[in-house]
């Protein structure tokens, strides 16, 4: 299957280089479309295919989709959108409710200490604010919940960062339950499944250590080639010298894929001053982690999954400093192993992200349905003049004052939302229903005043995006930042080669790439 | 055209090969060891199994209730909360027809020695002067209140008789909204009781519309509080 290698190697470096070239077949639009049968593998079966009976088609279907589960973390760009999405309307919402931060979550807040304890108490919810009533308990916790956003939306030690950012998330919303709104439940949600995903392989300070620690080694594998027998002990003696990246820094969490498992070129561990940085970070959350046991702060559930989490990120970086260290293909396949477990939890939780969504709008336009107010086209109308949500009342009445209007938006809402699930099977068809969410959610941020909410609903949209899409959107992000950079008086040129993972350098993250790196580098030097 | 295309693989074979379609991951798993082969068998069951029970306990929690619903109501809701909630369903099956505004009052002890009682304030009013022209209202300004409310109507009876645990949390839970607004002083005087009352004002149907209905506003009047300490913020840790 040589011509297959190369041709996806190929591919994949003319994909992230010039995404334009394959638009409109969007290239994993959807992370679901996966298992889909692509016409490119079709023209490169041989004819014998075609006889092949449907025993072993469906075989090959299902060793394919294992194949793939198995071997990816699937979507990366839409589990980074995710990421970054909800960890901008957590931060953007802390930082607008810092002055009334007191009244919201503080202990002498109107929903005090005591009644907090008294309902956590009967419902058993996870949150470190009942740990100690004093003000700067409060505070620090507020503090972390804003750093770990901040954190997470930057891809910033991912692994942790996600793990903090749920606490963060579970701690303020459970102790005042009532003072959220939908958008607060579909955070809630969010917080707790990007744990297990991969999700800053692209457009995250994660993968740009990784990217800049790879190209560092690739550097010295180059210095080092005369020890050819290294370089000659890729499988099938084919692989590219520049394939021999390091490992990755372990505390990326995994989420920087080691291009090449431990390899004996790598001659080293990764970037020592991050894997530092992440080993003390590791090390002070267990021994929050120790002090919470003892204290018996948390229940057994809370403390079994933390201790899981730990152990599996302790775990996954020493397989990775042994690999890097000694080698031997004992540890390797432990580490292929280590990272099967990875996507699978990846993948898994992906699609429990994507059900949900699904079922947050089927279930929503399944009561609607049921509504007499949808049914009769006016349902628009209400909220249009509910008091606690026209901050713009003349706007609102506008709206509202249009029977026609109030219609259409009225059944474009329910056909729209009962309709979605199902266009999943259609590309466009879902392309155009996701455009058509977006833009009702934008319109309620304005009209209904509920920017946060809808913020965390089209980040919850945005798994759906295609990659064409987000690879685009990336780019513009890209030459938008380094005409600012150049505009400005301090604009440092040289920077620009290690820029944060571009959509240009994001594809070099992707370490199928390396197969290919001579066509995917160019878009890093002017991106 | 693979969608892998811009997919990361992890297992190092496809890697290194970029061979990152169908046989990437297989080669990836064929050329592991047996034992490392039924590990891997073993977890893939693992997450499969609990990916299904998981999508099926948030869908038997969101869908209306149905036999499967009500027959494992148990085991759907000690999964399901208090983590895996989902409490909003987007203004369905009808949005919200009625402005519900919250009133308070105070019984104030004048420095005399004599009481007199304040007027109504429409507190949802300070609210909505509070979002009005603002792009961002707060969880203070849009939730606090109108929640609070909810909660202490959904744990009430019609004569403001509370039920359980969650009924007395949620009246001093009002309370202490409306102590936080009125402040213990008062028009020169220390508030010593407060009384509260929702007034729900259906929203008048559409002038387009043919639809006519009675816009009579209601008053549920509660009775009167007596202030304790606890009721102050900054009491009642």
């Amino acid at each position: 299957m040589t011509e297959d290698v190369t041709g996806e190697g190929r591919y994949a470096a003319s994909g992230a280089d010039v995404p334009s070239s394959v638009s409109g077949t969007e290239p994993g639009a959807s992370p679901g479309s996966g298992s889909r049968a692509d016409p490119g593998s079709g023209s490169r079966r041989g004819p014998g295919t075609r006889f092949q009976g449907p025993r072993v088609r469906v075989e090959r279907c299902v060793s394919r989709g294992l194949g793939k589960v198995t071997g990816y973390a699937l979507g990366p760009y839409q589990t980074a959108i995710v990421r970054i999405g909800f960890g901008a309307a957590w931060l953007f919402f802390l930082l607008r409710e810092w002055p009334h931060r007191h009244e919201l979550y503080g202990p002498d807040g109107p929903w005090s200490f005591g009644l907090g304890k008294q309902l956590i108490d009967s419902n058993h919810a996870f949150t470190v604010l009942m740990w100690a009533s004093s003000g700067s308990w409060f505070e620090l916790v507020y503090l972390v919940a804003m750093a770990a956003a901040a954190a997470m939306l930057l891809g910033w030690h991912t692994r942790a960062a996600t793990v903090l950012f749920m606490v963060g998330v579970l701690s303020l919303q459970n102790r005042s339950v009532f003072m959220g709104d939908g958008g607060d439940n579909v955070i809630h949600l969010m917080s707790l499944y990007l744990i297990l995903t991969r999700c800053s392989q692209v457009w995250s300070l994660d993968a740009r250590r990784a990217h800049r620690s790879r190209s560092r080694a690739e550097t010295r594998t180059e210095a080092a080639r005369t020890d050819a027998s290294a370089g000659a002990h890729g499988r099938g003696g084919n692989a590219p010298p520049h394939a021999g990246g390091n490992s990755a820094p372990p505390h990326a969490g995994g989420n920087s894929a080691p291009a090449s498992a431990g390899r004996s070129t790598a001659s080293g561990v990764g970037d020592p001053v991050a894997g530092t940085g992440g080993v003390v970070l590791w090390a002070v959350l267990g021994a929050i982690l120790v002090g919470g046991t003892i204290a018996g702060a948390m229940t057994t559930g809370w403390t079994l999954f933390f201790w899981a989490l730990w152990v599996a990120n302790a775990a996954w970086w020493c397989v990775n400093k042994a690999v890097a260290v000694r080698g031997g293909s004992g540890l390797r396949e432990l580490r292929t192993v280590c990272d099967i477990l990875a996507n699978l939890a990846h993948n898994g939780v992906l699609l429990i992200i994507m059900v949900e969504v699904c079922l947050i709008y089927s279930t929503a336009g399944w009561y609607k349905i049921q509504g007499s107010r949808w049914q009769d086209g006016t349902a628009v109308y209400y909220p249009m003049n509910l008091d606690y949500f026209t901050p713009w009342p003349e706007l609102s009445h506008l709206l509202a004052g249009n029977g026609l209007m109030v219609f259409l938006v009225t059944y474009g809402t329910v056909i729209t939302q009962v309709a979605f699930p199902f266009t999943l099977f259609n590309r466009r068809v879902k392309n155009v229903l996701l455009a058509m969410m977006i833009m009702e959610h934008v319109g309620i941020a304005v009209l209904l005043g509920l920017p946060f909410f809808s913020m965390a609903m089209i980040a919850a949209d945005a798994v759906f995006l295609p990659t064409v899409f987000l690879v685009w959107l990336g780019r513009r992000v890209t030459v938008l930042r380094t005409r600012v950079r150049g505009r400005l008086p301090g604009g440092d040129v040289r920077r620009q080669p290690v820029a944060p993972p571009s959509p240009r350098t994001a594809g070099s993250e992707d370490p199928a790439v390396p197969a290919s790196a001579p066509v995917g580098w160019p878009g890093d030097r002017t991106g | 055209m693979e969608p892998a295309a811009h997919q990361v693989p992890g297992a190092d074979s496809a890697g290194e090969t970029g061979d990152a379609g169908e046989r990437g991951g297989m080669r990836g798993i064929a050329a592991l060891s047996l034992p490392a082969r039924i590990f891997v068998s073993i977890a893939v069951a693992v997450v499969t199994v609990g990916v299904a029970f998981h999508v099926a306990m948030v869908f038997l929690q969101t869908a209306p209730d149905n036999t499967v619903s009500k027959r494992h109501a148990e085991v759907v809701d000690s999964y399901v909360y208090p983590e895996f909630e989902r409490n909003w369903k987007l203004f369905a099956p009808n949005p919200l027809q009625q402005n519900v505004a919250v009133h308070a009052r105070a019984r104030i002890a004048a420095p005399g020695g004599s009481t007199k009682t304040t007027g109504w304030v429409d507190l949802s009013a300070m609210d909505g002067a509070a979002i009005n022209g603002n792009p961002a209202p707060s969880h203070t300004q849009q939730n606090e209140l109108r929640r609070a409310w909810e909660f202490y109507a959904d744990n009430h009876d019609e004569k403001g008789k509370s039920y359980g645990l969650r009924g007395r949390l949620s009246e001093q839970y009002i309370k202490r909204i409306v102590m936080l607004r009125f402040g213990t002083e008062l028009n020169g005087g220390s508030v010593e009781r407060i009384q509260v009352r929702a007034v729900v004002t259906p929203v008048a149907p559409p002038e387009w519309g043919d639809e006519k209905t009675d816009s009579k506003t209601e008053y549920s009047v509660q009775p009167w509080w007596q202030v304790t300490s606890a009721d102050l913020p900054g009491g009642a840790k």
